[in-house]
């Protein structure tokens, strides 16, 4: 157990320090594809040293709940990073599917106390909003689970892990990443969910609900939702991509398609967003009865 | 086996606080709570003893009634012994602001409440069930009467002893029906009992409908809205925490003991029933601004919760996989033990809000953080319990009726089967993400923020005993997410031990264990990772360089008014839009002066969101019984003569029956 926790830490680490960086080349794919030169890839390192270095204001309606959000956040994506499959050797033996996913959604919970302590509409908003979307992702995403989970006979994530050979672009296989490239794009607050790069506009969710945060815990927040898309693309890669690449591989495909698809889509209306999660429950329930 | 009569002893005795002399009325209190928790922590001993197998069951006779103890009683008394004490030490605070208002009545009848629930979990026949049943019943109904000063209480209360004489009825006709079948009412003899089949699915019919009404799953659950909030909050934490889980050890007696769970049918409508209460239940309690009602509805989503994992463990057994069926049944008992915890405790937090500011209506309140701090993380554990968050008991039970439904997936790959379980996934998953919602909407706009009324200026934190009830609670949950190993083994050995003997063999390694490999949760090592983390990262902001205190929020130069934040209703507008197919919100405005045409004028609005059963289901009914009444006045014309007729008609009859 030891042994497989220590893996997990270094796994972790690891994901942390590449996680900007693989931030930074889905913007650069945006600006190249729009014809824009763009921000160097290493952008968001000093976007993060910048915060870092920078004093945070708290207002005085605020309670250490406040402060303590983005620092559950952080460290709930770094315990999300650990659990994840298969880019070390050694089997890692505390992560459990759902267990996964009530991490997260220990994180989304803090986040969304802190956007009601600021006292202001625009917290309210964006929490209120991060709530109806996390709604109606959740049965998809509990439904990807149950796709691999009930092939497989386990909700180790690390017994989950794609094989190829059974399922080199079959129905199943194809339906099934599909449908989580759609849950990974909502869960992370992107395009056509959510907009990530406005700040200003009524549109936005997750912004909308940091509005308040400022300096150190602004980069802690900003860090846990980049470690968030990157562990999200190596679960992508490692449980439903069905092509026999190496991880790294998989991982820079990924990004790249991020940023296709979002300069091809516009943010959609908040109420259109059932129909586009009812998709991808409908393609993994089809999934499901088809393997 | 006999020192439980102790137990029942000490709650006889509270009881007698009903005839204290009044001038010595805070006396009796005292005293007779003391008893409460003495006899609760007795009952608490008890139970784990027999649990750990050290006492080793038993069994009382008094004439024709009997007490019996096996490990699945003894489950169910662990959780009436545990939230027992810690509601009754938070009634001591808590009942004190009942002084001069009939106090006297509701300690002796809490007592005797404590001791009824105890009562009908060790029956050992059907006479001492249904008659403590009956106790438990209508002494909840008194309890839930206290304050009858108020319309509301009273009319909340007299549905409560309605709909709750129909749930026993349907469990008496139970009874009676297996009792045909068997020598004896003895629960061993009702065990062996043989009956062809039309009656036995008519016997499961009705205890599954009482004990349905009982748990309030729906759409049997009307009354349970209205009734918990209206009794005082101690009793309302103990009629959600504890008496909603003796529904489940009387169905499970039922389904394990007497009627089986061989039929696929049973464990399907149980489970499909489970899976609706638990979503519709947590959607309404999301919808609710009242915090007891939220609190209400949110038990029906628990209670949905536990039985959709009983019928998934009854069609484990059905489809003649019984040793698979341990993952459910333990989830079973998980949850019913971890949502006594998290319910005792979040009605206890709603009563201090409560005393503190007069109000149960979420609007009116906001930044309480500040003002009673002990309260306020006591019910944010609560919280991230109901809401199934890592690190609280909450989680480990829908971890393990998740992995119920798994095991249903994998080992009984049919297509139907699949989409039985595709239909629980989009359904628990729906579930949990508005469990999540619902009590961050009820966390964040009670104690965060800013204060919404004045009500809020004068709270304060609540008295020594009153909290202490409530960390009780909040250290227990905490215990069990952190180390839920224990409890599940105990829980565990229940299945595989007492009458029940679900044959459970390694199927459980560590945790769970299906096809080549186990599934491990371990809560304490994740902890452990991330304290340190947090701890790190706390030291990096914790100088003022850091930390800039600032007077007010930036609200683009002005002063931001305290009405700017958003509240409850608005919170919950984006799934009210959602679901607004199934819960079909009406919108009300009241033009309050009509004095101009086009402006000035007063509006109101009102935002109603019936409960669509009520609507559709009881409104025509209740409307059907007063027509036929209507109607059956016909042969009652108030005249002697006539009444001569019918009663000579009705001797003709019996003279020719009688004859044939």
């Amino acid at each position: 157990m030891a042994f497989s926790f220590y893996h997990g830490a270094v796994q972790a680490l690891c994901l942390l320090i590449c996680a900007p960086l693989i931030a930074g080349i889905v913007n650069k794919t945006k600006a190249f594809l729009q014809k824009r030169q763009g921000a160097s890839i290493f952008q968001e390192y000093f976007d993060l040293w910048k915060w870092w270095r920078k004093p945070v204001f708290v207002t005085k309606y605020t309670s250490w709940v406040f402060l303590a959000a983005p620092i559950v956040y952080l460290v709930t994506s770094i315990m999300a990073a650990m659990m994840l499959p298969g880019l070390l050797q050694g089997n890692i033996r505390f992560g459990d599917a759902f267990v996964f996913v009530y991490v997260l959604a220990l994180g989304r919970f803090f986040m969304t106390l802190g956007s009601l302590d600021s006292a202001t509409a625009f917290g309210g908003m964006g929490g209120s909003r991060e709530i109806y979307i996390s709604v109606l992702v959740e049965p998809a995403v509990m439904l990807a689970v149950l796709l691999n989970a009930s092939r497989y006979g386990s909700t180790m994530l690390s017994q989950m892990v794609i094989d190829y050979n059974a399922f080199y672009f079959t129905v199943p296989a194809v339906l099934g990443s599909v449908a989580f490239f759609l849950v990974m794009l909502a869960e992370n607050s992107r395009l056509p969910v959510d907009n990530p790069d406005t700040h200003l506009e009524l549109t936005m969710i997750h912004e909308c609900m940091t509005l308040e945060y400022s300096g150190r815990l602004l980069s802690y927040i900003h860090l846990g939702s980049m470690l968030k898309m990157l562990s999200f693309f190596v679960l992508f890669g490692a449980l439903y991509l069905p092509l026999p690449l190496p991880m790294v591989v998989k991982v820079l495909m990924t990004a790249l398609l991020v940023g296709l698809v979002e300069i091809l889509n516009n943010k959609m209306r908040l109420f259109k967003v059932r129909v586009y999660l009812a998709a991808a429950v409908i393609m993994l329930a089809v999934a499901i009865i088809a393997q | 086996m006999e020192s439980f009569m102790g137990a029942l002893g000490l709650y006889g005795l509270g009881t007698l606080a009903l005839i204290w002399p009044k001038r010595l009325e805070l006396a009796a209190h005292y005293v007779s709570m003391g008893l409460a928790v003495i006899a609760s922590l007795m009952v608490l001993g008890l139970a784990s003893q027999e649990l750990l197998g050290l006492a080793g069951g038993g069994m009382l006779q008094f004439g024709r009634y009997s007490l019996v103890i096996d490990g699945w009683a003894a489950a169910f008394l662990v959780i009436i012994g545990l939230s027992g004490t810690a509601v009754s030490l938070y009634g001591m605070g808590y009942g004190r602001g009942y002084l001069g208002a009939r106090i006297r009545q509701l300690t002796g009848l809490w007592n005797l409440f404590l001791g009824s629930m105890v009562l009908v979990v060790l029956a050992g026949d059907a006479f001492t069930f249904i008659l403590a049943w009956e106790v438990m019943a209508l002494v909840s109904f008194l309890l839930v009467n206290h304050e009858s000063e108020k319309k509301q209480v009273v009319s909340a209360a007299y549905q409560y002893m309605v709909m709750t004489h129909l749930g026993t009825a349907a469990i008496l006709m139970a009874f009676y029906l297996l009792g045909s079948g068997a020598e004896s009412f003895a629960f061993a003899d009702l065990a062996h009992s043989e009956l062809p089949p039309v009656l036995k699915h008519i016997a499961f019919g009705c205890a599954f409908a009482g004990f349905a009404l009982k748990s309030g799953l729906m759409p049997l659950h009307v009354w349970l809205p209205n009734a918990h909030p209206a009794a005082p909050s101690h009793v309302s934490a103990l009629m959600s925490g504890v008496m909603l889980k003796v529904a489940v050890y009387g169905f499970g007696r039922f389904v394990f003991e007497f009627i089986g769970a061989d039929v696929f049918a049973y464990g399907l409508i149980v489970m499909v029933v489970g899976l609706v209460s638990a979503f519709l239940g947590v959607l309404y309690a999301s919808m609710e601004k009242d915090m007891k009602r939220i609190l209400a509805y949110s038990s029906v989503e628990n209670m949905g919760i536990i039985f959709a994992a009983f019928g998934c463990g009854m069609i484990l057994v059905a489809l003649d996989r019984p040793y698979l069926s341990v993952v459910a049944f333990t989830a079973v008992l998980v949850h019913s033990f971890a949502h006594s915890l998290m319910k005792c405790l979040l009605f206890m937090s709603a009563g201090a809000v409560m005393h503190a500011t007069g109000t149960r209506n979420v609007e009116l309140l906001g930044g309480l953080l500040k003002k009673m701090p002990w309260t306020a993380a006591f019910t944010l554990v609560g919280s991230m319990s109901l809401a199934s968050l890592p690190f609280t008991g909450g989680l480990v039970g829908e971890w393990l009726t998740l992995q119920g439904m798994m095991t249903l997936a994998y080992e009984s790959g049919t297509p139907e089967l699949r989409l039985l379980v595709i239909f629980a996934f989009i359904l628990l998953g729906l579930t949990g993400a508005l469990a999540l919602g619902c009590f961050v909407r009820l966390y964040g706009v009670t104690f965060l923020g800013r204060r919404r009324s004045n009500l809020v200026l004068k709270a304060h934190e609540m008295p020594f005993t009153m909290l202490a009830g409530m960390g009780l609670e909040a250290l227990a949950i905490l215990a069990m997410g952190i180390m839920p190993a224990p409890v599940v083994n105990l829980m565990r050995h229940v299945l595989v031990t007492s009458p029940l003997a679900i044959p459970a063999g390694d199927v459980i390694g560590l945790w769970w264990n299906g096809g080549q490999s186990e599934s491990v949760f371990n809560p304490l090592l994740i902890l452990l990772a991330a304290l340190v983390l947090v701890a790190l990262l706390l030291m990096t902001i914790s100088s003022d360089k850091i930390i800039v205190h600032q007077d007010v929020t930036w609200n683009c130069g002005t002063e931001p008014t305290r009405r700017q934040q958003y509240t409850a209703t608005g919170f919950s507008k984006p799934l009210r839009r959602a679901f607004d197919f199934i819960l079909k919100p009406r919108r009300e405005r009241v033009f309050l002066q009509r004095d101009h045409a086009y402006f000035g004028r007063k509006l109101h609005y009102n935002l109603l969101i019936p409960d669509q059963f009520t609507d559709r289901l009881y409104r025509p009914v209740e409307h059907i019984m007063v027509k036929l009444a209507d109607t059956l006045r016909i042969v009652q014309q108030g005249s002697v003569r006539l009444y001569i007729g019918y009663t000579m008609i009705a001797m003709v009859i019996v003279l020719i029956w009688g004859g044939l």
